[in-house]
Parts: C-alpha cells; structure tokens; sequence
C-alpha cells in the first residue's frame, strides 16, 4: 500500500461501486488510479494549470435531476438529442424521432455490446487520472454508430448538464463513443452545460472509418465555477475527415486533451479550438496530432481571447512518424489580451521524424492591432466599439464554419456579450 | 472649410511633415502629388488623426475648428474621411454590417434617423450601383481576401455611404485598372458639390484626368514647394520630380517655425 497521502484523488468518486459494462477496462483503470496523487505542476503537461482550488472542494457523484432544457434545444436537432444530467441519462428530454434506420443514438448503458470498442482509444498509459477515473466509474453516456454510407442530414446533438446538488459540489462523468462507419458522414454537437460548482470529467472516443467524415462540434459553456477536464480520443481511417472545432466559454477552470490518430493513408483532420476568457478563468488545451503513416494531412487553428486576469494555455504537438512521408501538416495558435493582467501560454510543437514532408507553426500573442483600430475608428466608430468589434471579429471568424445555423447564431451571441458588443447583434 | 497653417509632425524621432501651408475651400478639388517619402501619406494620416503621428507644431482648422482637439472617430463624424491607400482586412465582420454601423454612428451623431437592416439594404443597392460593385462583396468579411482593386472599390463605397464633407483619397489609383479608376473617378466626382472637398494624394496625373483639380501641390521633403494648376501635374508626368528636388535643395529653405 503506498504512504498515505495527503488529500487523494476525488475519494468520494472513487469509492462508488463499480458500475455494470466494460469491466477489464474499469478494472485496468482502477488498476492506474491506485496510489494515484493529485497531478502537480511539478509535470509537464500541468505545469500552467494549477488544480490546487479544484482540490480543495469535496465532490459528490451527481444524481438525476430535474433541469430546464429550453434554452439548450436546437431546432435543427429537435428529433436527434441525447440528454444526460450529472452523468445520467434524461430519457425525458431526449428525442430521438428523427433518425434514418439503422442509425444508433443511444444511452451507452442500454448497449454495452455494440460499444466494445469503449476504451481502446482513450488514455493509454494512464497518463490523464481524470480519464482513468472517468473510465473506472462512469454511469452512462451517449453511443453514436453512423451505419456505412449514411450521410446524416440533421445533426446530432448530445447535452451533458451539470447540476450542483444544493450547497454540494457535484461531480459528473459523461462519457461518449461514436463510430462513423465506412463512407458514412454525419455533424454531431457535443455540448456541455451546467449551473454552480460542478466538476465534469468527460472522454470522448470517436472512429472515422475509411472514407468517412464527422464534423464534430464540441461546446462547452458550463457555469463559471464550474471545473471541466475533458479528453478526446479519436482514431481516423484511410481516406476519412475528421474535422473538430473545441469551443470553451465556461468553466472557471477548463481543460481541453484532443488526441488525434491518422491511422490510415490519406487521413485528415481539422482540428480547431476557441476559448474566450474573462475574470480569473483558466483554459488549457493540450493537443496531439499524430502522423503515423504516410499522406495525411492536418490542420489547427486555435484561438484565445484572453480578458482580465484570465489564463489560457496552449500547448499542441504534432507529431510526425518516421512512416509518415508526404505528411502536410499546418498549426497556428493565435491569442488575444485584452488586459495587462491576462495571460496566454502558447507552445506549439511540430516532432517530426520524416524526411519528406509539409509541416509549418506560428504563434502570435498580442494585443489588438492598432493600424486596424485606426481604420474602424476612421470611419467613426468611437474607440471602445472599434475594440469591441475587434475582439468580435477575432473570435467570430472561428465560429463562421459551424453548420448548424441555431448553434452559429447561439454562440455568435455569447461572443457578441462576452466582448461588450451586444449592441452590435446586426453583425451576426 | 480646411486651413493648415505651418503643420509640422513627426512618427518617432522622424520629423516628416516640415511646415505645410494649404487652404482648401468648399467646391474645391486639390491634388497632393510628390515623390515617395516626401510627406502625402502622413498630410492625410496626420489629418485623419492617425496615433502614430506627433503633431509638433502649427494648427489645422475645419470648418473653424480646431481639428486637433477632435479624436480620429469624432473627426470621421464631423465629415472628415481618409481613403486608405492599404485597407486593413478585417475577418469575421461582414462588409454590410460594418458599413451599417458606420452609417449609423454618423447619422446618430448628426441627429438623423438610423437605419435599419431593411432600409439600409436599399440604401446600399443605390450606392454599390454607382462604384459597381458586384453585391457578393457585401456579404463577405470586410476586405478580407479582396483583391487590390476592389479594396479601392470597398473604400470609395464607405465614402459614398459616409457622405463626408472633406474626402482625403490616399492613392486611389495604385492597384487600379484603367476602367476601375475611371469609374471611381466618376463616383467621386459626383459626390462633389459646392459644400464639398477633395484631396487627392497619387504619384501620377493619370486620376486627376477624371477628377479635374482646382489646385496641384507638390510636395517634398515634408514642404509644399510648387503650387499651380493640371498644367503642373502635366509637367511631372513629362519631366519626373527630380528637376523639382534639385531646384528645391538649391536655396536653402529661409523660413522656420
């Protein structure tokens, strides 16, 4: 038995029993989790995102609640959502009416048969204890299976609430696994919600047959106490498209793992990221883009607007194996400040082991551009809207590619808030 | 309506302006020509309020005031406009929005009626009309991916959408076809009127052919060292600006704020 620790991770979580379904991977992951301590920024991988508030509450495991999903329904998906409460299933507010046959959107724990797969993707080697415990003891969570060559039309959409459990934090475990069968292609929204002190852990694993695509949306607008660690695996096959946009608003303190495999020759992945961030917020994003056989290609665009004395950290590899010749590959990270006292932390990182390939980086950190200001204010926008616009405009231009015009419209207003440009909702 | 009286500025520790005296009446047309360096650029940043440009001497009034105690967003609103010889591009807010809001800020500061979505489509149907502008660009983010020439379309479009009184073109025609220049050329003109003015800044005559100057100014060196009629700027087009600068480096400049 290792020493005693001082205060080890989430006890309380921990300590439930071990749910039905997928017991070698739980038990493998429990198996990671023992002795397992609080990661420290002493590592690497936490050196900017200290955990230390997040380890100074107790944590309850979320039950079902009641909660108002009004403002979280999107027409356009009207009869193809999954909603889940602290983990749970809402069967009550799910619809899924509005699905072509053979199309799977379901409760995982109604169907642990055809998610065999759960688990091979995500955390290997333990190195992410809150994706081991997420494995270890999640209740339930959404399965997606896109049969071959169904190209979905409406998109899906998969809300994750988190409720705080009167005065006690509450902690939830959401868990989804989607499989796009060969020459399928389909849009889905994984989106998360939540009000008071909450702390969700989230894995995502997600299969891109051959020749596949998924436009994947994730959004996580959680409340501002709220503590978000989520870890997305995903795995693309020969000629498949994997195109995935991370949007994070909320969260007082937020945590962004993607890990992306081109598995398969002619793969590609756009992998894209926002966080728009005031008071003392912290957003981190650490991605992996690997490269491991030849001809695929990658994109990553990821966006910081950082206000107050807010935090954001990016830290993205690409890493291209020996194998992989032909290899394109394009990373930009771009922040903005907006304050003397935010902060962003950029690394990109390309690792590349091929001799014949495409491969480019930047990072630009700054404030608004002046000569841009000068322009908008020429035309007689007084200098607090030109800046408003400014910080608009930086952020909106992520949002533009969102294909589900009620989730573009949603979020383009929250930016349009959150940079003091209410007044500008012409401009969505 | 525009009266510089002996303007010096500087960017940094570069004295760039050296004592420019010019008086631009209403219905007037002026062209601002001179070689590269010689100071054009910063006379129409310096007036649009430009904050990287120190004003270190001399006063400008429009319309009887004094141009420097107006931020660069209050002179936009008092009618002053700068054509921009590089347009910055601005992604992620549409071109008809963002004219919207600057015709509105403009009409609300001048006590008139905003505009809504509806009426300032039309509004701007009218005005794309005369720039011929195709109506796709409106849609898009404002100049992003635009070509030379049509950043020079998009800038003469908030001129005509912006009315102003004073418009202060910043080599329009760089980046311009003959056709294109002929056709902003003739949008400009027509928002000419006897309570308006012009300033054109352009290294060639070409421009002034179709937008007819009432006075040509030569620059150099951060001074206005010829003044004439279209015959002056013909006589560049002949003879270059280099006569202009050996003539002027001869006597040595006599007079110093």
């Amino acid at each position: 038995m290792a020493a005693v620790m001082e205060r080890p991770l989430l006890p309380a979580i921990l300590a439930q029993p071990r749910p039905a379904g997928w017991g070698p991977r739980r038990r493998q992951a429990e198996t990671a989790l023992e002795g397992q301590d609080w990661p420290g920024t002493g590592q690497e991988t936490w050196k900017y995102t200290d955990l230390a508030a997040l380890k100074a509450l107790d944590f309850t495991p979320g039950a079902l609640a009641a909660v108002d999903i009004a403002a979280g329904i999107l027409p356009e998906a009207r009869g193809s959502r999954l909603v889940f409460v602290n983990g749970r299933y809402d069967s009550h507010h799910s619809n899924t009416s509005n699905l072509p046959a053979g199309v799977r959107l379901l409760n995982l724990a109604s169907a642990s048969e055809l998610a065999h797969e759960l688990g091979t993707l995500a955390t290997p080697g333990g190195t992410d204890p809150f994706a081991e415990l997420n494995t270890a003891r999640f209740q339930d969570g959404a399965l997606v299976i896109i049969p071959k060559g169904i190209h979905l039309e409406a998109p899906l959409h998969v809300l994750f609430i988190s409720d705080q459990d009167g005065g006690q934090p509450t902690c939830s475990l959401p868990r989804l696994f989607v499989v796009l069968e060969r020459n399928a292609s389909a849009t889905l929204i994984e989106e998360y919600q939540g009000k008071g002190r909450t702390l969700t852990c989230a894995v995502t694993e997600v299969i891109v047959r051959e020749n596949a695509s998924l436009n994947h949306e994730r959004i996580q607008r959680e409340s501002a106490e709220a503590f978000h660690l989520s870890s997305l695996a995903a795995r693309v096959e020969r000629d498949g498209q994997y195109s995935c946009r991370t949007i994070a608003f909320g969260g007082r303190l937020s945590r962004s793992t993607p890990q992306v495999t081109l598995a398969q020759e002619g793969a590609s992945v756009i992998l894209d990221g926002l966080a728009l961030l005031g008071e003392a917020q912290l957003a981190d994003t650490h991605s992996f883009i690997d490269h491991t056989v030849p001809h695929c290609t990658s994109r990553q665009a990821h966006k910081t607007i950082a206000d107050d004395k807010s935090l954001a950290v990016f830290n993205g590899i690409i890493y291209v194996r020996k194998d992989a010749q032909g290899t394109d590959a394009q990373q930009q990270c771009r922040g903005l400040l907006l304050s003397p006292q935010a902060r962003v932390d950029a690394k990109p990182q390309l690792e590349i082991y091929a001799d014949d390939v495409k491969c480019a980086h930047g990072a630009a950190i700054g404030q608004l551009d002046p000569e841009a200001m000068f322009y908008l204010e020429s035309r007689g926008l007084a200098p607090a809207l030109a800046r408003n616009l400014l910080t608009y405009a930086f952020a909106s231009d992520l949002l533009a590619g969102i294909p589900v015009p009620s989730l573009k419209r949603q979020l383009r207003q929250t930016v349009l808030a959150r940079t003091n440009a209410e007044h500008l909702e012409t401009l969505t | 309506m525009l009266s510089i009286r002996n303007l010096t500025a500087r960017i940094g520790e570069n004295e760039v302006l050296k004592g420019i005296d010019l008086e631009v009446k209403a219905g007037e047309v002026h062209a601002i020509m001179g070689p590269n360096g010689s100071g054009k650029s910063t006379l129409g940043k310096v007036l649009a309020g430009h904050p990287a440009y120190e004003v270190t001497g001399g006063e400008v009034l429009f319309d009887g005031r004094n141009l420097f105690e107006l931020s660069a967003d209050e002179r936009a609103r008092a009618g002053i406009f700068l054509g921009f010889q590089h347009p910055i591009e601005v992604p992620g807010v549409s071109n008809a929005s963002f004219l919207r809001l600057a015709y509105n800020k403009k009409a609300e500061a001048a006590g008139r009626d905003e505009l809504d979505p509806l009426e300032f489509d039309d509004f701007i149907q009218e005005k794309i009309r005369l720039v011929k502008m195709d109506g796709s660009f409106l849609d898009r983010s404002l100049n992003e991916g635009f070509s030379g020439g049509e950043k020079k379309r998009n800038e003469i479009l908030q001129m005509c959408v912006l009315d102003p009184r004073l418009s202060i073109l910043d080599e329009l025609d760089s980046g311009l076809d003959i056709d294109a220049l002929r056709v902003l050329g003739e949008a400009v003109t027509a928002l000419m009127g006897p309570d308006r003015a012009l300033m054109i800044i352009t290294h060639f005559p070409r421009i002034l052919e179709t937008i007819r100057p009432d006075q040509v100014h030569v620059l150099s060196a951060g001074r206005i060292v010829r003044t004439g009629g279209m015959e002056l700027a013909l006589e560049l087009e002949e003879r270059g600006y280099d006569w202009l600068k050996a003539e002027v480096q001869a006597p040595a400049p006599a007079m110093r704020a």
